[in-house]
């Protein structure tokens, strides 16, 4: 039982006003292991956001399975409200969605629904504050008052004060300046890597994921077009701009080096790991090409 | 190059009502930009920087509390230049889905200058024009909720030369979008920018965009603190760094392996190593 979320030949089928049907996914098999970081990448439309959205049992399959910590979140009410609480789903542009009058009460907002004792919330929220960057003075304004990057944050500890066995964040970086990105993503690895749950990424950053992730999956007209490591899935440079996407800058500096018959391996995913193997290189040594 | 377009000069803007006796705190801080016709300038700045105020100002959206600004010889203090100045200067935001109003591609086009007044005659052929300008023609009968965000952002783009401004302003256009749909929006701005002689002015948070433009504007707390090209400008990491921002992949990479001169590209990061490296470039 060690699956966090297994999927089996899901389809979701949307009926627009004029009757015709779309199928936003269609027939997906997908099985997540307990403390895997996945990204999954796909262009605009691709079935992306539908498909994470059943991942807690947020709309409902037109057909298939959803199966999260061993049960069928369909089985019945209960079921479906704790799989709300193991599955913590932080939408784009989350910070619309804040609405308490204090930081505080916002991120106690999904405690409190769990129903759990004042001790209890309390607790919660400083850890998920702390986890967030959340200073104590901040816990007690406005969330209007916070600057763009703190309202994400402020988001994202709601859904992490939640103790979520999985946290779905969509686009958690989207419109951040270089900072802001950079720092959530070392935030949302940091909570990764101290708490050992499962992440899973939506983005359209390649840059963002190649830090993040360590398994792939390329979503493609409502279709896994593709699912592996991110070796696997970034060496697909081709059919990755067929799909609408792209790999980092740095991976075709790396590749287009390679391939002139450079010293240097092709699978090359973050700077760090760039200046590292050039370093190395330019020193005279060997480039594991 | 010649004429400005745009002037700004020493415009101050707040969003604070003024308490008795104190100041708020400005979200623009004597500001002064000219802006030049044809150019293509980026401007940069981390969240908060002031950066969307001052594309509010461009199009007379916002007056300067002092200063002024003046746009091809208009200045911006009343609402009937304001009007005049949103002629020549147009906006595209950056969500796709708040800025698209009708219901058909086309007539979303001719919103614009159908409210100017402009004769049908000569507005089929504007829209007909800008369509194809932004290769979006064979998609003018389609409801725009069909379509990607590179697109639906290409239908605005043509909605803004449909009533023929000189100057664009677009605040994070691809914020949203998804890697070719950044490409496709990007591609038809730097297209009208040369080939129309349309002056652009581009707020975005991608470095790799600004890497593009003539001129790059970096702000921070209400105030331009360098501007230059991007050469100039990128070759400045840790100054960047200091100011919430960064540098493309490539200049980051050159930079820290310590290679002289500023690298900005793929291309040029490719061919830089490669010669190090004794590959066959």
């Amino acid at each position: 039982m060690s699956k966090a979320i297994e999927i089996t030949n899901l389809t979701h089928k949307y009926t627009q006003s004029g009757a015709q049907e779309v199928v936003a996914v269609s027939d997906v098999n997908l099985s997540i292991e307990k403390g895997e970081s996945i990204g999954i990448i796909g262009h605009t439309g691709s079935g992306k956001s539908t498909l994470i959205s059943h991942f807690n049992g947020l709309l409902k399959p037109t057909s298939g399975d959803v199966v999260v910590d061993g049960t069928n979140i369909w089985a019945d009410k209960e079921t479906l409200r704790n799989a709300r609480f193991k599955v913590g789903l932080c939408f784009q542009y989350p910070e619309y969605q804040l609405f308490e009058e204090t930081v505080y009460k916002d991120i106690a907002f999904g405690p409190k629904n769990m129903k759990l004792s004042p001790e209890e919330i309390d607790e919660r929220v400083l850890r998920a504050a702390e986890f967030t960057g959340i200073s104590k003075s901040m816990l007690e304004k406005s969330p209007f008052e916070l600057s763009g990057g703190e309202k994400r944050r402020a988001a994202i500890a709601g859904v992490i004060a939640m103790n979520p066995e999985v946290i779905v964040l969509d686009e958690p970086a989207a419109g951040l300046d270089p900072a802001g990105r950079k720092s959530l993503i070392d935030m949302i690895k940091a909570y990764r890597d101290s708490t050992g749950s499962t992440v899973i990424m939506v983005t359209h950053n390649m840059e963002d994921i190649a830090r993040i992730a360590e398994r792939l999956i390329v979503i493609n007209r409502g279709k896994i077009a593709l699912d592996g490591t991110v070796d696997e899935v970034f060496s697909r440079s081709d059919d990755l701009v067929q799909w609408g996407l792209k790999v980092p800058e740095i991976t075709e500096v790396f590749t287009r080096l390679h391939n002139m018959g450079c010293n240097v391996p092709r699978g090359v995913y973050t700077v760090d790991e760039g200046v590292k193997i050039l370093s190395r290189v330019m020193r005279g040594g060997a480039g594991l090409g | 190059m010649e004429n400005k377009l745009i002037e700004i000069k020493n415009a101050y803007y707040f969003y604070d009502p003024e308490e008795e006796g104190k100041e708020p705190e400005p979200a623009l801080k004597n500001v002064s930009l000219d802006i030049y016709e044809g150019e293509f300038v980026a401007v940069l700045g981390h969240n908060g920087s002031g950066k969307s105020t001052l594309a509010k100002l461009c199009n007379a959206v916002f007056e300067p509390a002092r200063g002024t600004v003046t746009v091809d010889g208009i200045p911006s203090d009343s609402e009937e230049n304001g009007d005049l100045i949103r002629r020549k200067v147009g906006m595209v935001f950056q969500n796709p889905d708040n800025q698209i109003v009708a219901t058909i591609v086309e007539d979303d086009v001719a919103f614009g200058p159908e409210n100017l007044g402009v004769d049908p005659a000569e507005i089929r052929k504007r829209v007909d024009s800008a369509l194809k300008s932004v290769n979006m023609y064979e998609y003018r009968e389609r409801q725009p909720h069909n379509l990607s965000g590179g697109q639906k952002q290409r239908v605005a783009i043509a909605g803004v030369i449909a009533m023929q401004t000189k100057c664009i302003v677009l605040d994070e256009p691809t914020a949203m979008l998804d890697p070719m749909g950044r490409d496709e929006v990007m591609d038809t701005i730097h297209k009208l920018n040369k080939e129309m002689g349309i002056t652009v002015v581009l707020i975005t948070h991608f470095m790799d965009e600004a890497v593009k433009a003539d001129r790059v504007v970096i702000m921070d707390k209400g105030e331009i603190i360098t501007t230059g090209t991007p050469r100039e400008v990128f070759s400045k990491v840790d100054f960047l760094r200091e100011h919430k921002l960064d540098v493309p992949q490539s200049t980051e990479l050159c930079n820290a392996l310590g290679i002289k001169g500023c690298v900005l590209d793929t291309d040029e990061c490719v061919e830089v190593l490669g010669r190090i490296l004794g590959g066959a470039v």
